[in-house]
């Protein structure tokens, strides 16, 4: 029936314009509903992007038109900035200790909620909040005063007669400040492994009992394995927020990155470059190498991922 | 389906609607003004530039709607707008700065509008000249200011201290500021902050010395010698215990609140002479004023009177004669001159000062005498910082003075790689 409805219909190059119209009649509408995310996706997201990635090629101050710099902004970067190399250790200590630590804490939260007490909704919400309160300017102040020398967490090393340095200008330990608040909001994470365990098989654990295995064994033999693809999916999730982590360190030490460039972030540098010192073309290569490592970074997961992520269902 | 709308009457209707809403951003106003401010201070500066707006449209009918930020916010948010295309009419400038915004046209030459619309009979003649750039005005001085030690009264009270005068040394820090320590009052608060990393001091003791931070041509004025002696002389204090310990110091991250003096930390603190009124306001016990501390006895010219900040035009406002004339009514109106005192610093007009002496509260009288009476302590003003001026303060002075601090580095390291640094940003500026 289909077919003769074709074989009588009129000839094909009349039937263009109703093909066009029918595109216009039936998906217009579709596209109009999705035109504020397009001005927004080439507006605001994919425009400034392609601008950058021409500005990281000049030297450009703000106040007067760029120049073309070729690839000058490229070779200081690598041969010829300390700070640059600083602020690039600083971010990967940040990430190799932030992430994993947060994603243990993570876990082990999920396990604990994940034994069916009373109350879970609650303690769920509780856990998560320090994740919606997130990277606020708050947040970072109040840090600010847990960590100072006459703060919180000295007031109760006190009682043990321990007297504690000021943690957030000790340039020993205030990336480690840093650290411990990333790690403070493990709400997201959380709900995300709370998830996946709830997908485990409940005749799994059952049976294993059944064999005589411990609950440790369990849980690296069958929890951990059917976990791993949401693990995989945090751990990257995670990794990309910690290379972008800009806003506890730009309050905390006033946007300097001090105490001796302790906290001295590759955003926050990349920051001091373009709104500090106003070179727009040598902060655009910083943001376009960083996109880069993050980039390398997440594709060597995904390589990875297939010698330890378990997609069996 | 039942999308009734028709896609015509849709789609006329929405661009309608993005019409008038385009048309709704520049109304068009004939003879009133409609003007932007911007500027940098804290609540206590804005409440008094809010006073002069109010009067000021009260007066003339333009409207002023002012934003304020922090110093540190201030400068990549003006950077910003000028960039965009979208400056406000009315800019607060700095000394580091005017020279620079005005060779980019980011900032307009007011010479047209003098005598007119702006009224500068009787300005202070070395204020004119702080704001003019290749002979042209670019920026109108809102007040003379120097830089000054504040001191908290009481806490020197308290430790049985005498407190500094316009003739204290720098062997005074030491051997008052042992005197201090030992009274050992509000939890161990020492005599002074650590100052070894405050960029006016450093430029102070080198002039003291007949040097300069910098030279006219934008060059460094000093050598690794003096930058070694300048550590070593904060070690020898930091050793001795009479200055803020370095991670107290680091608190101190710009902000009013995270100062050393408002935090309770240390008595003494190096400022401005226009601030006093600003940190007064935040701390409980009464503020006074003296001169930076002197090489030896008897030496003097290192502080000069510099023009604290400008108010500037932007090159791209379209109601540049009637911002010039809300200059003119800001430091010149009696009733404005009231609101404001010396906040902003010395003004520069004399009516403006005879008006605003007489009714000063304790902490801007404590100002205007401080500036007034400099005597031997003042010099020449020295010539506009090179534009790197602000990098080597932030990514130098303050990491490297950190390291020494810390005990990182030592001054005999941290002199030549100063120098060598600093050497290197000119030139990579230039």
């Amino acid at each position: 029936m289909t077919l003769q409805h074709v074989a009588t219909s009129a000839p094909a190059e009349a039937e263009k314009p109703s093909v066009w119209r029918r595109i216009w009649q039936q998906d217009a509408p579709g596209y109009l509903f999705l035109l504020p995310w397009f001005i927004g996706f080439f507006g605001l997201t994919l425009g400034p992007m392609i601008s950058s990635l021409y500005l990281s090629f000049t030297h450009f101050d703000l106040l007067t038109a760029p120049r073309w710099a070729g690839v000058d902004n490229y070779v200081r970067m690598f041969t010829n900035d300390p700070k640059f190399a600083a602020s690039m250790r600083v971010t990967m200590f940040f990430v190799v200790f932030s992430v994993p630590l947060k994603l243990a804490f993570a876990l082990g939260v999920a396990l604990l909620l994940n034994r069916g007490m009373k109350g879970l909704t609650l303690y769920r919400s509780l856990f998560y909040l320090p994740s919606l309160l997130g990277a606020s300017v708050a947040i970072a102040i109040l840090w600010r005063q847990i960590f100072a020398a006459d703060g919180l967490v000295n007031k109760f090393l006190s009682l043990f007669g321990i007297i504690g340095p000021s943690w957030i200008s000790n340039p020993n330990y205030s990336l480690w400040t840093l650290i411990v608040l990333s790690i403070w909001q493990f709400g997201s994470p959380m709900i995300i492994f709370l998830a996946g365990l709830r997908q485990i098989p409940q005749d799994m654990y059952e049976a294993a009992s059944l064999d005589g295995a411990s609950k440790w064994r369990q849980f690296w033999k069958i929890t951990l394995p059917l976990l791993t693809p949401v693990v995989f999916f945090n751990a990257i999730i995670q990794t990309i927020e910690a290379f972008k982590s800009f806003t506890p360190a730009f309050i905390i030490s006033g946007g300097t990155g001090n105490p001796i460039n302790s906290t001295l972030f590759y955003t926050l540098y990349l920051y001091q470059e373009a709104f500090g010192f106003f070179r727009m073309g040598y902060a655009s290569a910083l943001a376009w190498v960083l996109l880069a490592l993050v980039a390398i970074f997440t594709a060597f997961s995904f390589l990875t991922s297939k010698y330890w992520v378990h997609y069996d269902d | 389906m039942t999308f009734r709308m028709d896609r015509r009457q849709f789609l006329m209707g929405t661009s309608a609607l993005m019409v008038t809403g385009v048309a709704g951003i520049s109304p068009a106003w004939a003879q009133a003004a409609n003007m932007r401010l911007i500027f940098w201070g804290g609540q206590s500066r804005a409440d008094r530039t809010y006073g002069v707006t109010d009067l000021f449209e009260a007066a003339t009918g333009n409207k002023i709607e002012g934003e304020f930020l922090a110093w540190n916010d201030y400068w990549p948010k003006l950077a910003t707008q000028t960039a965009g295309g979208n400056a406000p009419d009315i800019i607060q400038m700095d000394y580091r700065y005017i020279v620079e915004y005005a060779k980019r046209n980011a900032i307009a030459p007011l010479d047209e509008f003098v005598g007119g619309a702006l009224k500068l009979d009787g300005f202070d003649e070395d204020q004119l000249e702080g704001g003019k750039v290749d002979g042209k005005l670019y920026g109108i001085s809102l007040g003379a200011n120097s830089v000054a030690t504040l001191v908290n009264t009481v806490a020197f009270e308290e430790a049985g201290v005498e407190p500094p005068t316009n003739d204290w040394t720098l062997d005074d820090i030491m051997t008052k500021g042992e005197a201090f320590s030992k009274a050992n009052i509000r939890n161990g608060m020492k005599m002074m902050s650590d100052g070894s990393y405050t960029e006016p001091m450093l430029d102070n003791w080198l002039r003291q010395k007949g040097l300069a931070l910098y030279t006219a041509e934008g060059k460094l004025g000093f050598g690794a010698d003096e930058m070694t002696e300048w550590f070593n002389l904060w070690k020898t204090f930091r050793d001795a215990g009479v200055i803020v310990a370095p991670d107290a110091q680091a608190l101190d991250t710009g902000p009013l609140e995270t100062t050393m003096l408002v935090s309770g930390k240390s008595a003494l603190m190096p400022s401005n002479s226009n601030q006093l009124v600003g940190f007064q306001a935040l701390v409980p016990d009464k503020l006074d004023m003296v001169g930076y501390p002197r090489l030896a006895a008897g030496v003097g010219g290192g502080h000069y009177r510099k023009p604290s900040m400008f108010f500037s035009v932007a090159g791209s406002s379209a109601a540049k004669e009637k911002a010039a004339e809300f200059l003119s009514f800001f430091i010149s109106d009696p009733e404005s001159a009231k609101i404001l005192g010396v906040e902003r610093g010395i003004p520069c007009l004399p009516e403006t000062r005879d008006i605003v002496a007489p009714t000063l509260d304790e902490a801007n009288q404590i100002a205007l005498n401080f500036v007034a009476n400099l005597g031997d302590l003042l010099g020449p003003l020295p010539p506009p910082p090179p534009a790197a001026a602000g990098e080597i303060d932030l990514s130098l002075l303050r990491v490297i003075g950190q390291e020494v601090a810390f005990g990182a580095r030592t001054p005999e390291d941290a002199g030549p790689y100063f120098v060598a640094e600093a050497t290197a940003i000119l030139e990579r500026a230039s």
